[in-house]
């Protein structure tokens, strides 16, 4: 069980998805809190053509920089659009979402290598981790776990009881502002490994699955972490049986993807009988 | 001399320019215990979010503890209807509580003992010391509310500003909310108090203010609460009952 990821490409795949593991589970508590989901999507549809123009730009070394630009850009535009209550947040996230994507597909659509890139582009590619890679990933968990950390009392009040919260004094604002930012930045992270589409997956699924066992925020996280270190362990495993043994070709990032998923329909039994037991 | 806490002269508030209530005139001091009353859509929650700075203001003066009402802010304390609240929020009663510490404890400081002595001396006022690691949702409505008035009171504020508190409360809870405004009112906090219901008006109140789009009447009780002035602020639904008692039938 141990053996293929002393393969060290495998390895590092499995690093790279502990590392991200760390942040999703936090962070997909607060992406739970505060409804969103959608927010969530848009920002891993408008960080694609981000990626795209550091590709035509950088290469692949690229592909960070522009993930991180778009979706910085995409997370103060979110919190713009949606705070002026002109637009319901719903509306503003789906125009901001169909846009970008609209765009990346135009941008990626002149190059030659078009479906190779595409493909990479949507879906990541988690088998080709390189240490450097991994070390990039390592500083944004530190960055996006400590933003989380000094806000997170503020966040969970601002999520719980936004009049309250703005009535105690605090800046609802700068607070949207800043939970938007990590979220990009978590995107950012998470992209070259899993892809614009899969990090959604990561984004909402680990704290919707352990939000079946239990109604503690703390428990929610680190619950969520662990959820995604298994998915990520036997999905890599899986992965990799199917194509060594049995010749049977499966992406990793969709494998680790369809297990989280499957944690989730898992639990929702536990959900049911809670409910019928809860005083 | 005492300090106002609360000082509003020919006030108009509402959203985006468009006024919802207009001709507010209020003077209310430490320890009174004034009670907004009015029907439905009133204006009542804007004028107490306006206390706040939350509302626009579009006309006249508003002080509140002697600063413009944004600055009020984390000062005063704010109960908003529990009904306004996901149940479904994985929060505890405690967590709850102590966002009414945030002001003291900004974004990342750590909670402090007299942070803790200060939650728990709030839970055993309204008598839910024994629920603080329960789920908020788990609680019953009035619980809920005594809950958010607990996190107020965590506060220690100089200004308490509740929001139709007693919708959806049992008795037992509305008698113990009751007790501790009383309590606290004593002790030297000013009171705003949105109801529609007038006998817990008529209870609670030192000063009443009735309002419906506009101000119809503002004063002690006796004078406030009278046939006519109920007759406009409710549109001509006031009936009187034999024991000179008012009771108001929504048209």
């Amino acid at each position: 069980m141990i053996e293929p990821f002393t393969v060290p490409f495998l390895g590092r795949a499995l690093a790279e998805l502990v590392l991200l593991a760390v942040i999703c589970g936090p962070i997909s508590v607060f992406v739970l809190a505060r409804g969103l989901s959608f927010v969530a999507d848009a920002l891993t549809h408008t960080v694609f053509p981000g990626v795209v123009l550091g590709v035509v730009a950088g290469g692949l070394d690229g592909l960070f920089a522009g993930a991180l630009v778009a979706g910085l850009v995409t997370a103060v535009l979110l919190t713009v659009l949606t705070r002026g209550a002109r637009l319901s947040d719903d509306a503003a996230t789906a125009v901001v979402l169909t846009a970008m994507f609209s765009i990346g597909v135009v941008l990626v659509s002149r190059r030659s290598s078009y479906t190779a890139d595409l493909t990479s582009f949507l879906f990541g590619r988690l088998l080709t981790v390189t240490p450097r890679h991994l070390a990039e990933t390592a500083v944004l968990v530190v960055v996006i776990l400590v933003g989380l950390l000094v806000a997170v009392r503020a966040l969970l009040f601002r999520s719980f009881d936004p009049a309250g919260a703005a009535a105690a004094g605090l800046r609802i604002g700068r607070l949207d502002l800043w939970l938007n930012v990590l979220l990009a930045l978590v995107v950012v992270a998470a992209v070259r490994a899993v892809g614009t589409i899969l990090v959604l997956a990561l984004l909402i699924i680990p704290a919707a699955a352990a939000r079946m066992v239990t109604d503690r925020l703390v428990v929610m996280a680190l619950l969520g972490t662990v959820l995604v270190v298994v998915a990520g362990y036997a999905g890599l495993l899986l992965s990799w049986t199917a194509s060594v043994r049995y010749g049977l070709a499966s992406t990793s990032g969709s494998s680790v993807v369809l297990l989280l998923v499957l944690s989730y329909l898992i639990l929702i039994p536990v959900r049911l009988w809670r409910g019928r037991t809860r005083r | 001399m005492a300090s106002a806490a609360l000082r509003y002269t020919g006030v108009s508030v509402g959203y985006q320019g468009v006024p919802v209530l207009t001709g507010v005139d209020l003077d209310l001091r430490a320890g009174q215990r004034l009670v907004l009353a009015g029907p439905n859509g009133a204006g009542k929650s804007t004028l107490i979010k306006s206390m706040l700075g939350l509302t626009q203001l579009l006309g006249g003066t508003a002080t509140v503890l002697d600063r413009p009402p944004a600055r009020a802010r984390g000062l005063a304390g704010y109960v908003p209807q529990t009904g306004t609240l996901d149940a479904d929020f994985p929060v505890s009663v405690r967590q709850v509580v102590m966002m009414g510490r945030y002001r003291e404890l900004g974004w990342w400081r750590p909670a402090r003992a007299a942070d803790r002595d200060a939650v728990d001396r709030a839970l055993d006022r309204v008598g839910l010391a024994d629920r603080a690691r329960h789920r908020f949702g788990a609680l019953s409505g009035g619980q809920r509310q005594r809950v958010l008035l607990a996190r107020a009171l965590a506060g220690e504020p100089r200004l308490l500003l509740l929001d139709e508190p007693f919708n959806g409360v049992d008795a037992v809870s509305q008698e113990a909310i009751v007790r501790v405004l009383r309590e606290v009112s004593a002790a030297g906090t000013a009171l705003v108090i949105s109801t529609h219901d007038l006998a817990v008006a008529r209870e609670l109140a030192d000063l009443i203010c009735l309002i419906n789009g506009r101000q119809w009447a503002a004063g002690p009780v006796g004078e406030t609460l009278t046939a006519e002035t109920l007759r406009r602020a409710y549109g001509g639904a006031a009936i009187e009952v034999a024991d000179g008692r008012l009771v108001v039938v929504e048209p």
